[in-house]
């Protein structure tokens, strides 16, 4: 099996980490990641797509057409490339006359966007492609750690196009992957609210993202979790980050370490914090990672 | 209606003062006052003291408020109803158990002074609203807030710009029957001004500058919660986008919105590269620059090549000789 691998712009340009762990971890699934040569920004959906609908969806279609070339399915582990690549894929698919007009201006840059390849996120693919058996498999030592387990806005919606099988409103997928690595998933309130980066929001209002981001942190906080998991590198850097900003903002003294999906894998791979490049987040991951391995009880 | 709503606040706000720490019941109450028939006025007395006095935390349900006072009795209410309930009120109040009884009945006493304060007050409010009430033709529009200045007409609507939802496919925004689920599960909506609920109605009435010039505009974070709970199926999310599209084009835009296309524009990247990543990247064994418009400058050009096409650098305005706003 081949995949086109679409790596956007924040977790190869600042969590290198866990396209590390994607990597290795799709190495072992022995599905090839194959590189999409020359892919853009995606570009972000609550940016872009605010901005100018044509250059957003000619930007989209030409990362799509490079995949279609490729003759390979993508995968994405981020929501928002998730969301404007998906989109536009399902757009063009249905609207002829949409596809026309971004034609035409792919035309221009020697591209054609011909409806031949679909949009897949990283959990998806784990799940239903990869299936739980064989990812139990690979885990060499089961993680003992709490977590809480954040969705983000676009993965499994809207529902009506997306067409991830579970409930938006209630969802299991991410926390039954989690829980493969040995991690349990605790439920907390709020679960499925935003982190608050989205929509251009966290470059047009750093205090109203942040007030979201706190929000979510005293809810995971309340519920006792020693790490927040999700399968987004844009809310993995407003918890990241953003937690930092929370605390300076608030005078509160947040603590839990952020960790994307893959590198949960990793970590359970047997993978370095390291290589995993925990060393270089903003939260310190040391207490969790040492929670996480069983270091604690030596 | 107006009066009433007013009246019977004054009421309750002065019995807030009065019995403090009961503020989540006369809330309570206030929903269910503001709800119930014309006899307000008597039943509002009644509830708050019965349900203050009393220190329960119940909530007096809506049906038995307005059974216990037919319609009839609002043009008897007099003085002597007040009283009456208020003597039911003190007759009760024995029933508090904490307090010695010295203690008890002294405190009682104090009560039923104030209450009879309370009443006084009440008593002129009463007779000033009636009063009011009466002279409902010539007074009673001065209460409300809708002023003539304030209603629309075509000539503030823009049909044109409710055509282009419509054109862009999004016909759903003419299925909104205002119920505001979206703003209810709006998580923005809990902390700034943005009323999902409203633009979308602005948006089917063209009310144009209203929307596109309003700056909570762009506090939607596209988490889709409305749009997924929208009883109507309405595509919110594509009905705030389009707004903002058409805001772009009519010049509100801001500054680090247009510094991410600047960036998209020089490296094909919202989030370019930076050393330290490059570092990090080769310490963990993975190609310093990322297989992207990074390392090929031919696909950075086909992007850029794009945005002109799109007249995107227009619109941030991109000043190429800067790789800069022109601003």
């Amino acid at each position: 099996m081949e995949i086109a691998y679409f790596l956007g712009c924040i977790m190869n340009n600042r969590y290198p980490g866990v396209e590390k762990a994607t990597r290795k971890l799709f190495e072992a699934l022995d599905i090839e990641l194959k590189d999409m040569e020359g892919a853009s920004c995606c570009p972000a959906p609550g940016v872009f797509g605010s901005f100018d609908e044509e250059t957003w969806a000619t930007i989209a279609a030409r990362n799509l057409t490079i995949a279609e070339d490729m003759g390979a399915d993508i995968m994405t582990e981020c929501n928002g490339c998730f969301g404007s690549l998906f989109e536009c894929n399902h757009m063009l698919k249905e609207d002829e006359d949409k596809k026309a007009k971004i034609n035409a201006n792919l035309a221009e840059v020697g591209r054609e966007f011909k409806g031949t390849t679909n949009v897949k996120h990283f959990a998806q693919i784990l799940r239903d492609d990869v299936g739980f058996e064989k990812l139990a498999s690979l885990i060499e030592k089961p993680l003992d750690l709490n977590v809480a387990v954040h969705y983000g806005c676009h993965f499994l919606k809207p529902t009506d196009e997306i067409g991830i099988e579970d409930n938006a409103e209630n969802p299991s997928i991410l926390d039954d992957l989690v829980e493969i690595t040995g991690a349990k998933s605790v439920d907390y309130k709020d679960k499925m609210m935003c982190c608050g980066a989205g929509g251009g929001l966290r470059s047009r209002d750093l205090d109203v993202t942040t007030s979201f981001t706190k929000e979510k942190l005293d809810h995971m906080t309340e519920a006792g979790v020693d790490a927040i998991v999700n399968v987004c590198p844009f809310c993995h850097l407003q918890f990241d980050q953003g937690q930092v900003e929370v605390n300076e903002k608030y005078g509160t003294d947040f603590a839990l370490p952020v960790f994307h999906l893959a590198q949960l894998y990793g970590l359970a791979m047997g993978l370095s914090p390291e290589e995993l490049t925990f060393d270089a987040q903003r939260i310190d991951a040391t207490p969790a990672l040492a929670k996480a391995l069983g270091e604690n009880a030596k | 209606m107006i009066i009433r709503g007013v009246f019977s606040m004054s009421i309750i706000n002065r019995l807030k003062t009065l019995f403090k720490g009961e503020n989540k019941n006369v809330e309570d109450i206030k929903t269910d006052v503001s709800n119930t028939s014309d006899d307000v006025e008597v039943t509002s007395s009644k509830v708050v003291n019965d349900d203050v006095v009393s220190g329960t935390k119940t909530t007096v349900p809506r049906e038995n408020t307005v059974k216990e006072e037919p319609k009839d009795d609002k043009k008897d209410l007099t003085l002597s109803d007040i009283e009456t309930e208020d003597e039911e009120v003190v007759e009760e109040l024995p029933e508090i158990k904490e307090n010695p009884l010295e203690e008890k009945v002294e405190k009682l006493h104090e009560i039923k002074e104030k209450v009879k304060e309370t009443i006084e007050i009440i008593e002129e409010d009463v007779k000033q609203k009636v009063e009011e009430k009466s002279n409902k033709d010539t007074k009673g529009d001065n209460m409300t807030l809708l002023t003539d200045k304030e209603l629309l007409n075509d000539s503030n609507r823009d049909p044109d710009f409710t055509a282009e939802f419509i054109d862009a496919g999004i016909e759903t925004v003419k299925h909104c029957f205002q119920c505001g689920t979206c703003s209810g599960s709006c998580p923005s909506g809990r902390r700034t001004p943005y009323k999902v609920r409203q633009i979308v109605r602005k948006c089917l009435l063209g009310l144009k500058e209203e929307v596109i010039a309003d700056d909570a505009l762009w506090m939607c974070t596209t988490c889709y919660t409305c749009q997924e709970r929208c009883l109507r199926s309405v595509k919110i999310v594509e009905i705030i986008k389009k707004a903002r599209n058409i805001a772009a084009h009519a010049g509100y835009m801001a500054k680090p919105h247009k510094m991410t296309g600047v960036f998209v524009m020089n490296t094909g990247h919202g989030v370019p590269i930076n050393d330290a990543t490059k570092a990090l990247r080769a310490k963990i064994g993975l190609a310093e620059i990322p297989p992207t418009t990074h390392a090929y400058p031919e696909a950075l050009e086909e992007v850029q090549k794009i945005c002109k096409l799109t007249g995107f650098d227009e619109l941030i305005g991109y000043d190429e000789s800067t790789g800069g706003l022109k601003e």
